[in-house]
């Protein structure tokens, strides 16, 4: 399990350098897309079992998505990939980063954000699943208010767009 | 925009704030301003053209950073000290962070430059709810988080402020940009002051938006965005005219009106907790702002624009604008300094 925690956090700080690198959209789309897996699997290792489902299904699955599909629409006929040169600097300079990083902050890590022993009678349910129950018992009435942010946000963006001769995002 | 859409709008924007101040969670204070920032929106792009989107572009992407900072800032927080609270923001790198995001959220100097190219690009009752009611929130978390912000961080974000606002406002010809370095000198007043006294910086909040809006109603009145315009303005409203020009000195914080009111006890404070330079200090820069109000004041009053023209008196016909809230303001604006003692015996 440990090494298999030790590949997840260096397949993600390997996503986020192929962000960072400024490849082409779809390319950086990808190392996105990488660097969210991944930070999810992760998560679940460190404890976090629903925040990570919910990452996943929520980040990955919707958001993401929407993201990939608007990056593609602006496609370059010759994209960068990370092999280009300028490309290949910026990857070089971030990886030689995290390696002075790492050797600077060696050890003093291993935490889990979760105690476990701390929920006595629900060994069984995770800490983390417990924490659903109360969200919608004790969090009910943020709930409430995140749920009609979201409906704001829809109302806003429909706003915004709505109409063929008056989208927002072009001069009129 | 539809009456729906714009009701559930400005009550989202009076929900954003409301939560705001209610709350005692970082994590719901976060909300608020999120909501806040979202309902505003549409209608700062409610006319369809590209300055108005560019503001709107430029206002959420300064916002949405600065509230992505706070909600980093007050995570880092809650992982040191296992605390959501807001008056318990005690780690240091999350009070600096939170501090130069709500300065981010207002427009304080060293990271103002979102607000006048934003100002520029609304129209005059937009720009009045984001010159107001859009600050609102911000200070209430500011005046809570301020006894743990770094000191010399909050008298340095104020120091500059009140200089980058005089400084920026001198080269301006556009009402609405001068109105927001205007913006950004009143809250250096504020900031400098909330480490030591918070109610003072409420006093000057209060003080400082009524007399921005007695300013942008009376240049709504004119529809004057230039101040070109605002030279032809002795033909359209000869009195209101005058009365602005009390009003612009006012903002400018002269003796006999209510503008004088913050800056005076602002002094006095800082002058009380033992700080003379700073207090000098904020004093000379108010001779800056005072320079471009004395400007517009200028152009308003003091001089005929020598051009030839076609409608002596339109102030002959019946305006068809309401203007009891312009009146309430411009006599708040104007005479409320004998309500000094009360003040002080409120604070």
């Amino acid at each position: 399990m440990l090494y298999f925690l030790d590949l997840l956090l260096l397949s993600l700080v390997v996503g986020l350098v192929g962000v960072a690198s400024n490849p082409a959209p779809y390319f950086a789309a990808l190392g996105l897309a990488v660097a969210a897996g991944v930070g999810c699997g992760a998560l679940v290792g460190h404890g976090g079992s629903l925040v990570g489902l919910m990452l996943f299904l929520i980040y990955l699955g919707g958001m993401l998505v929407v993201f990939a599909y608007s990056a593609a629409l602006a496609a370059e006929p010759f994209p960068e990939t990370w092999g280009v040169g300028s490309v290949k600097a910026y990857v070089l300079m971030y990886l030689l980063g995290v390696g002075v990083a790492v050797w600077w902050f060696w050890g003093g890590y291993g935490d889990h954000w979760v105690v476990v022993d701390e929920f006595k009678e629900f060994f069984v349910v995770r800490g983390d699943v417990s924490g659903v129950s109360l969200m919608y018992s004790v969090g009910g009435g943020m709930l409430v208010v995140c749920a009609w942010v979201l409906l704001l946000c829809l109302f806003v963006v429909l706003e915004l767009t709505r109409g063929l001769s008056r989208g927002a995002l072009r001069a009129v | 925009m539809s009456p729906y859409v714009i009701t559930i709008l400005l009550s989202s924007l009076g929900l954003g704030t409301a939560l705001t101040f209610m709350s005692s969670h970082w994590l719901l204070a976060w909300m608020g301003l999120e909501i806040n920032t979202l309902a505003i929106l549409p209608l700062m792009a409610q006319h369809h053209h590209p300055r108005a989107v560019e503001a709107t572009t430029k206002y959420f992407l300064a916002q949405a950073a600065a509230a992505a900072t706070i909600l980093f800032a007050s995570t880092i927080n809650a992982w040191a000290t296992g605390e959501w609270n807001i008056y318990c923001l005690t780690h240091p790198i999350a009070t600096t962070l939170i501090t130069m995001a709500l300065a981010l959220k207002v427009g304080l100097a060293p990271v103002h430059f979102w607000m006048p190219p934003v100002m520029q690009g609304l129209d005059l009752p937009t720009g009045l709810i984001m010159a107001t009611w859009q600050k609102l929130a911000p200070f209430a978390l500011i005046i809570q988080m301020a006894p743990t912000a770094h000191p010399q961080l909050l008298t340095t974000l104020g120091l500059l402020s009140v200089f980058i606002g005089g400084w920026g406002g001198l080269n301006q010809t556009q009402l609405r940009k001068i109105l927001a370095y205007s913006s950004i000198a009143h809250l250096g007043w504020m900031i400098v002051i909330a480490q030591f006294k918070p109610q003072l910086t409420i006093l000057t909040l209060v003080i400082y938006i009524i007399m921005t809006s007695a300013t942008f109603l009376t240049f709504k009145l004119m529809t004057a965005t230039k101040i070109n315009t605002l030279a032809m303005s002795w033909s359209k409203a000869p009195i209101i005219t005058t009365m602005a020009a009390l009003t612009l000195l006012s903002l400018g914080g002269l003796p006999p009106l209510t503008g004088f009111m913050p800056k005076w006890l602002i002094l006095q404070e800082l002058a009380t907790q033992g700080l003379p330079l700073t207090a000098t200090i904020m004093a000379l820069s108010a001779l800056l702002s005072l320079y471009f109000y004395l400007r517009l004041w200028y152009a308003m009053t003091l001089t005929i624009s020598p051009n030839t023209n076609n409608s002596l008196a339109p102030w002959r016909l019946q305006n068809t604008q309401n203007t009891t809230l312009l009146t309430i303001f411009m006599i708040a604006t104007l005479l409320l300094l004998p309500l000094t003692p009360l003040a002080q015996a409120l604070i």
